[in-house]
C-alpha cells in the first residue's frame, strides 16, 4: 500500500516536472500578454502612447461605430474594415482550397520518392524570408513586371494590366503565402483515405459526382476544416500583404492595429481591435471543436 | 582527459573575449531612421575614438517612441523629428547634452532651432532638414511644378501616382490645397482636406513609402516623396526629377537627442561634437541629400547639391514650407479622417 502511494506520487512529481516548462512558457508568453491586452483595451489612451488608468469602454464602442466624443459622429468605418478583412480571408481560404484539394489527390497517388520531393518543394518557400517573397510578387505584378511582359509579348494584351495595388494582388499574395498550410492537412487526410470505399461506391453503381459528394468529400472534411482554419486565422490578421501588394489602399484590420500603435498612438484601440480578431478566431475554433467531438461521438 | 582540454579551451576563449571587450574604449548605441546617416561617419568615429558603435533603425517617430516608452534601454542617441523631440522632452525621456557648449556649435544655423521646448539647444543637436515634395519620372512627365499638375496627371492616368502612407503628410497636402495650415486643429478644415484626398483616391495607385524603384522603372509616374530622393535624381538626372510644389509643402527636421537612460553619455556627446565638424556634416549631407543645418558645411558641399533648389531652396520657397507641430489630443481629428480615407 505504502509502496503504491510513493509510485503514484512519484509519477505525479514526474508529470509536474514534465509539464512545468510548457505551462511556464504559455503562462509567461501567452497568458500574461493576453491579460495585458485585455486590461489595456478597457483603458483610456495616453496622449503620447501608453495608457491612462481610467475605465474606458469606448474603445469597443468605437469599433461598432459609436461616436467617441466631439471629434466623431456615428459611422461604422471600423466594422466595415473588419468585414472587408473577413471577406478577404474567406476568399483566401476558398482559392487555396480550390488549388490544394485536387493537388493533394494528385500528390497522394505519386510514387514514394516523387511524393517526398513534391512535399519538399511545397515547404521550400519557408526557407526564404516572407518579405523577400512578397517583394518578388510586387516585381511580378507591377505594370512593367514579368507577367505583363509575358502577356504583352504573346499578344494577349495591348496595355499592361493594372494588377498591383488591388484586392486581386492581396488575394494572390495571401493565397501564395498560405497555400502550404492548406495543402498539408488536406494531404494528410487524403493520404490515408481508404480508396476501397471509393471503388465500392463505383461498383455499386454510383455516378462519379455522387461518389465524390457522398464518399470522398465527407471523408476529407476533417482535412478541409483543419486547413481552412489554419489559413483563415493568420489571413484575418495579416497586415504585410495588404500593405505591400494592396498599396495600403486595401485595408485589413491588421493594418488598422499596426496604425493604432505606430501612427495614431492609441494603444487601447489597437488592443481592442486585436481582441476582436482573437475573439472571432476563438469562435471559429470552438465551432471546429464542437463539430469534431460530435463526429467522434458519432463514430463511437 | 580530452574532454577536460576542450572544456579548458572553451573557458579560455570566453576569457579572451571578455578581455577584448574590456580593451575597447567603450560602446555607443544609435537608434536612427533607416538610411539616415552616412555609414562612413560611423566607421570614422569608431576608428578615431576606438568605440564600438551599433546602429538600430526605425521608420516612424511613433515606433521609436513606443519602443523607448516600453522600456527599450541600451540606446544612447535617437533622431526624433522636432515635434517628437518636444514630446520626448515633455515626457522626461531626454537628458540635456548641452551641444550648445560644444566645439562647433557656432556653425549651427540658428534658424534650425525649431524646438519649442529646447530653444537654446540645451538638449538636442539639429541634424538635418528637408522638404517633402514629388519625385517623378521625366519620361512620363517632362516637367512638374505643382500639386495641381500632379493630381491632374493622376486624373488622366489613374494608378500612376502614389502618396505617402502617413496620415499627417498626406492630409497635409489636402490642407495645403485648401489653403489651411498643416497644423490646423479646425475639424472643418481637416474635413475639407479629407474630402480632397478622397476625391483623388481612385487615381492614387498606392499609399506607400518605398516608391523610388517604382518611379525609376516607370511603373509609377510620380510619387509624393522626401527630398532624400534627390540622391537618385543626381545619379540619374535624365530620368528622374524632384520638385517642391509651388503651392507649398511640408518639411521635416530631425534633432539628435541624448536619452535619459543612455548607458554611454560621454561617447554620445563625443559623437554629437563629431557630427558638428563641417567636413562630417557635409559628408553626411552628400549621402542624405538633405538640407544642411551647419553653415560652415554649405561651402564644402559639391556644387550640384549647393545649387539644387530642392536641397537648398530660395527664401521664397522656404517661406512656403510648413513643419509639423505636436497636436496633442487633436491628433484624433486626423486619425479619424485618415481611417475614413482608408476605409472608403
Amino acid at each position: 500500500m505504502a509502496f503504491g502511494k510513493t509510485a503514484d506520487s512519484r509519477r505525479r512529481q514526474g508529470l509536474v516536472l514534465l509539464l512545468s516548462p510548457v505551462t511556464l512558457l504559455l503562462g509567461v508568453f501567452f497568458l500574461i500578454p493576453l491579460g495585458i491586452m485585455i486590461v489595456y483595451s478597457f483603458l483610456e489612451p495616453g496622449l503620447y502612447g501608453g495608457v491612462e488608468w481610467n475605465w474606458y469602454p469606448y474603445n469597443y464602442g468605437r469599433i461598432i461605430g459609436w461616436p467617441l466624443n466631439d471629434y466623431e459622429t456615428f459611422e461604422p468605418i471600423y466594422l466595415s474594415i473588419f468585414l472587408g478583412s473577413v471577406k478577404i480571408a474567406l476568399l483566401t481560404v476558398l482559392v487555396s482550397l480550390l488549388i490544394c484539394y485536387p493537388a493533394a489527390f494528385w500528390v497522394s497517388r505519386m510514387s514514394e520518392p516523387r511524393k517526398s520531393f513534391v512535399l519538399f518543394l511545397i515547404t521550400l518557400p519557408f526557407f526564404a524570408n516572407l518579405l523577400v517573397r512578397i517583394y518578388a510578387w510586387l516585381l511580378l505584378l507591377r505594370p512593367s513586371g514579368f507577367i505583363n511582359m509575358a502577356l504583352e509579348s504573346l499578344g494577349l494584351i495591348a496595355q499592361p494590366l493594372d494588377m498591383l495595388f488591388s484586392s486581386f494582388a492581396v488575394i494572390v499574395g495571401m493565397v501564395y503565402i498560405f497555400t502550404p498550410f492548406m495543402f498539408l492537412p488536406i494531404y494528410a487526410n487524403v493520404e490515408k483515405l481508404d480508396f476501397s470505399l471509393v471503388r465500392a461506391s463505383q461498383d455499386l453503381g454510383a455516378p462519379p459526382v455522387q461518389t465524390f459528394l457522398r464518399v470522398i468529400l465527407p471523408l476529407t472534411v476533417p482535412g478541409i476544416a483543419g486547413g481552412s482554419i489554419i489559413v483563415f486565422i493568420p489571413a484575418l490578421g495579416n497586415f504585410i500583404v495588404p500593405a505591400f501588394l494592396g498599396g495600403s489602399k486595401v485595408q485589413m484590420t491588421g493594418n488598422l492595429i499596426e496604425r493604432s500603435f505606430l501612427q495614431s498612438r492609441d494603444w487601447p484601440f489597437g488592443a481592442a481591435l486585436s481582441l476582436l480578431i482573437m475573439g472571432s478566431v476563438v469562435i471559429i475554433v470552438m465551432f471546429q471543436v464542437i463539430r469534431s467531438t460530435r463526429q467522434n461521438r458519432g463514430a463511437a | 582527459m580530452k574532454r577536460t582540454i576542450t572544456r579548458l579551451a572553451g573557458v579560455a576563449s570566453v576569457l579572451l573575449m571578455t578581455t577584448q571587450l574590456a580593451s575597447a574604449e567603450g560602446n555607443l548605441s544609435l537608434y536612427n531612421w533607416g538610411d539616415y546617416i552616412n555609414p562612413e561617419l560611423i566607421d570614422a568615429f569608431s576608428k578615431e575614438y576606438s568605440v564600438d558603435v551599433t546602429l538600430d533603425t526605425y521608420s516612424t517617430n511613433e515606433e521609436m517612441l513606443a519602443r523607448i516608452q516600453a522600456g527599450a534601454s541600451g540606446y544612447d542617441l535617437v533622431w526624433p523629428s522636432v515635434h517628437m523631440h518636444d514630446i520626448m522632452q515633455k515626457l522626461d525621456l531626454l537628458q540635456p547634452a548641452h551641444p550648445n557648449e560644444m566645439k562647433g556649435w557656432e556653425n549651427i544655423d540658428k534658424g534650425a532651432m525649431r524646438s519649442h521646448e529646447d530653444p537654446n539647444g540645451d538638449y538636442c543637436l539639429p541634424y538635418a532638414w528637408g522638404a517633402v515634395g514629388i519625385l517623378y519620372n521625366k519620361e512620363q512627365i517632362p516637367e512638374l511644378t505643382s500639386w495641381k499638375e500632379f493630381f491632374e496627371y493622376g486624373k488622366e492616368h489613374p494608378g500612376k501616382i502614389t502618396m505617402l502612407d502617413d496620415l499627417r503628410e498626406t492630409l497635409g497636402v489636402g490642407l495645403i490645397m485648401n489653403g489651411a495650415s498643416v497644423n490646423s486643429r479646425d475639424p472643418a478644415e481637416v474635413e475639407k482636406a479629407e474630402a480632397y484626398i478622397l476625391e483623388q483616391k481612385p487615381n492614387i495607385a498606392a499609399f506607400r513609402y518605398d516608391v523610388i524603384p517604382l518611379v525609376t522603372s516607370g511603373d509609377i509616374a510620380a510619387g509624393h516623396y522626401y527630398v532624400g530622393g534627390v540622391l537618385n535624381v543626381l545619379q540619374n538626372p535624365d530620368l528622374l526629377g524632384f520638385v517642391i510644389p509651388e503651392e507649398g509643402a511640408t518639411m521635416y527636421q530631425e534633432d539628435v537627442c541624448l536619452l535619459k537612460t543612455a548607458p554611454n553619455p560621454d561617447n554620445a556627446k563625443l559623437f554629437m561634437e563629431f557630427l558638428m565638424r563641417p567636413e562630417n556634416a557635409a559628408k553626411n549631407s552628400e549621402r542624405l541629400t538633405n538640407g544642411v543645418v551647419n553653415t560652415a558645411a554649405v561651402d564644402l558641399l559639391p556644387e550640384e547639391l549647393k545649387s539644387n533648389p530642392s536641397i537648398n531652396p530660395s527664401p521664397e520657397v522656404r517661406a512656403k514650407l510648413q513643419i509639423f507641430e505636436d497636436l496633442g489630443k487633436d491628433l484624433r481629428i486626423y486619425t479619424r479622417a485618415w481611417d475614413r480615407i482608408k476605409a472608403n
